[in-house]
């Protein structure tokens, strides 16, 4: 190599690092729940992986665990100033309750939907304490995703309907503390020819989009459907945003597997899609995303999310987020490095960055299912699930990171 | 006579426009077959007591056996490959189900299970845990889950077969006859 060339490569090298290095600036990692004993396990396990929310004041964070011997939604929060988050609240009614999604509204209140004995329930979560359950009146659903659409909010959600499972979008009046259902219909008009699974939706401008796992082909894929926020109901036909492979030449297989779709919106316009992709089928799982593009097909091309060195890992419970300074942020578990660590990924200039390793939700044990939420100034709110030991107990940890650039 | 005539001429041009189209479908189908475009949607294989993972580990405990997981996933290719070709075999299906607790999991599934440790826990992080990254992922595991030997992608009936003799050789330390 010529000397010019050598030192060209070190001052790219260098300028890369220190792009990465200063992205964020993470603290010490916080526990979000002071219960963490033997036989405790926590989840965040959203549809679309929104466990975690935070206002011009406040982060709140919902998940589930079992300390009173069934399944419980809870709620804590914590202001941004403050070292530690406050006593949590439960939030669901004392059945098994699962998947809770969250959202923020106004003068730091929260929205909280989720699954109780396989009804869809919600309510407002203010600092006076909790206002009164909502519960839906279908059964056998679940996998709920919610977000605000001016004064409604939108829930989605998988429901059983006849054979399969379909999706449903569900229309919500809020009315100070209290939540009142309004109008319901299926994403998609055609009744489902197979399950319709784990369903998640974004709000950007004057559309709503939602995607959803679908197994119509004989296999899953993504799919995705747009309406316009005057008629939310009103839902084009659904697309597929997962590429189709081209056609193998053995007699067996019909298609790759992919699961888990998150959504986020971002600058203006401007909405991205991610899942967990395994078209590399030997090896593992892959984090693949499509951008959001008005017109018919929906989305546009597939890209990966991770770079190289991940190739030969797997990847597992992709997290978006975006905000309208036109910045989006994935989050994903990955074993590149032997054990589960966190690692992100940003989009710049049409292109995903090099991994970012999430030092506080790296190292010994397991840190898996990350949920992030990115304010308007690019700082970011990361909360996840650490494991010592396989089967052990868990702990819900959080970490802020303040953007340095 | 031109009624009749008109009859019967309708009666024969509608059997061979029946023939016809029969013997379209039939061609059509074969035809999809043989491009793969009709759906596979594999599962675990007949024939087999196959019982969810928590099932599984129970089963297991009582009957101090171990288990033997397929981690297969809807519309998996190799797994209905692997069980034509090596689930099929009268030899494999009853050595299989002589000697492990056998237990599927779907590795996309968010069907909830409840481990003897009390863990809630998914039929996908099932998968995670055991890193079943591909399907079908076949893995051998004492009946506290620990694993002993594990089996990627497609097998045959001598793969499954001498899988077992290593397994029962890992357990017990010597050969089976």
């Amino acid at each position: 190599m010529k000397p010019c060339m050598a030192v060209a490569s070190i001052l790219l090298l260098t300028a890369t690092f220190l792009s990465h290095a200063q992205t964020w600036k993470f603290s010490s990692p916080l526990d979000v729940t002071a219960t963490n004993a033997s036989g405790v396990f926590h989840h965040l396990e959203s549809s679309g992986r929104r466990n975690i929310v935070a206002t011009e004041s406040l982060v709140a964070v919902a998940w589930e665990d079992n300390r009173n011997g069934s399944p419980q939604i809870y709620l804590a929060r914590k202001a941004l100033s403050a070292k530690d988050f406050t006593a949590e609240i439960k939030v669901s009614g004392g059945g098994e309750a699962y998947e809770p999604s969250l959202l923020a509204l106004d003068n730091d209140r929260f929205v909280v939907a989720w699954e109780e004995d396989g009804r869809i329930r919600a309510r407002i979560v203010t600092a006076n304490g909790p206002g009164p359950i909502l519960t839906l009146g279908l059964q056998d659903a679940s996998q709920v995703s919610l977000i605000r659409q001016q004064q409604l909010l939108l829930l989605v959600y998988s429901q059983v309907s006849k054979k399969h499972r379909r999706v449903w979008l569900q229309a919500l009046q809020i009315q100070g503390q209290s939540l009142r259902s309004s109008q319901s219909c299926p994403v998609d008009v055609e009744p489902a020819k197979d399950d319709q699974l784990y369903p998640t939706i974004v709000s950007q401008g004057d559309r709503i989009v939602t995607a959803w796992e679908d197994r119509r082909p004989g296999y899953t894929i993504i799919m995705a459907a747009q309406s316009h926020n005057k008629s939310p109901c009103k839902f084009s036909s659904p697309q597929r945003i997962s590429a189709a492979l081209p056609m193998r030449t053995s007699a067996f297989g019909k298609g790759h597997g992919v699961a888990r779709v998150a959504l986020a919106a971002y600058g203006a316009g401007q909405t991205m899609a991610v899942w967990a992709d395994k078209r590399d089928f030997r090896e593992g799982y892959d984090i693949y995303a499509a951008r959001y593009q008005p017109g018919k097909k929906l989305f546009g091309v597939n890209s990966k999310v991770q770079d190289s060195f991940g190739d030969v890992a797997q990847q597992w419970h992709p997290a978006i987020a975006g905000n309208s300074m036109g910045q989006i942020v994935v989050a994903w578990d990955d074993n590149r490095d032997g054990d589960a660590n966190i690692m992100l990924s940003r989009f710049q200039d049409n292109k995903w960055s090099d991994d970012i390793e999430v030092a506080p939700a790296s190292g010994q044990g397991e840190q898996t299912h990350p949920s992030i939420y990115l304010d308007e100034d690019n700082n970011l709110h990361l909360v996840w699930i650490e494991r010592i030991k396989i089967g052990g107990p868990t702990r819900l940890r959080y970490a802020f990171a303040r953007a340095t650039k | 006579m031109t009624f009749e005539f008109d009859l019967v001429y309708l009666i024969y041009i509608g059997n061979i426009s029946l023939a016809c189209y029969a013997f379209f479908m039939r061609f059509l189908i074969v035809i999809l077959c043989c491009l793969n475009w009709l759906p596979v949607l594999a599962d675990k294989p007949a024939g087999y007591p196959f019982v969810t993972f928590d099932k599984a580990m129970q089963q297991a405990s009582v009957q101090n056996k171990p288990i033997f997981v397929y981690f297969g996933r809807y519309g998996c290719g190799y797994c209905d490959k692997t069980n034509k070709e090596a689930f099929s075999s009268q030899k494999v299906r009853e050595l299989y189900s002589k000697n492990y607790i056998l237990a599927y999991v779907d590795a996309e599934s968010g069907k909830r299970l409840r481990l003897p440790s009390g863990e809630r826990i998914t039929e996908r992080e099932v998968g995670t845990r055991y890193n079943a990254f591909a399907t079908p992922v076949f893995t051998f595991m004492t009946l506290n889950g620990e694993p002993l030997h594990r089996l990627v992608g497609v097998q045959r009936i001598e793969d499954l077969l001498s899988a077992d003799t290593e397994v029962q050789q890992k357990l017990h330390g010597t050969k089976k006859p």
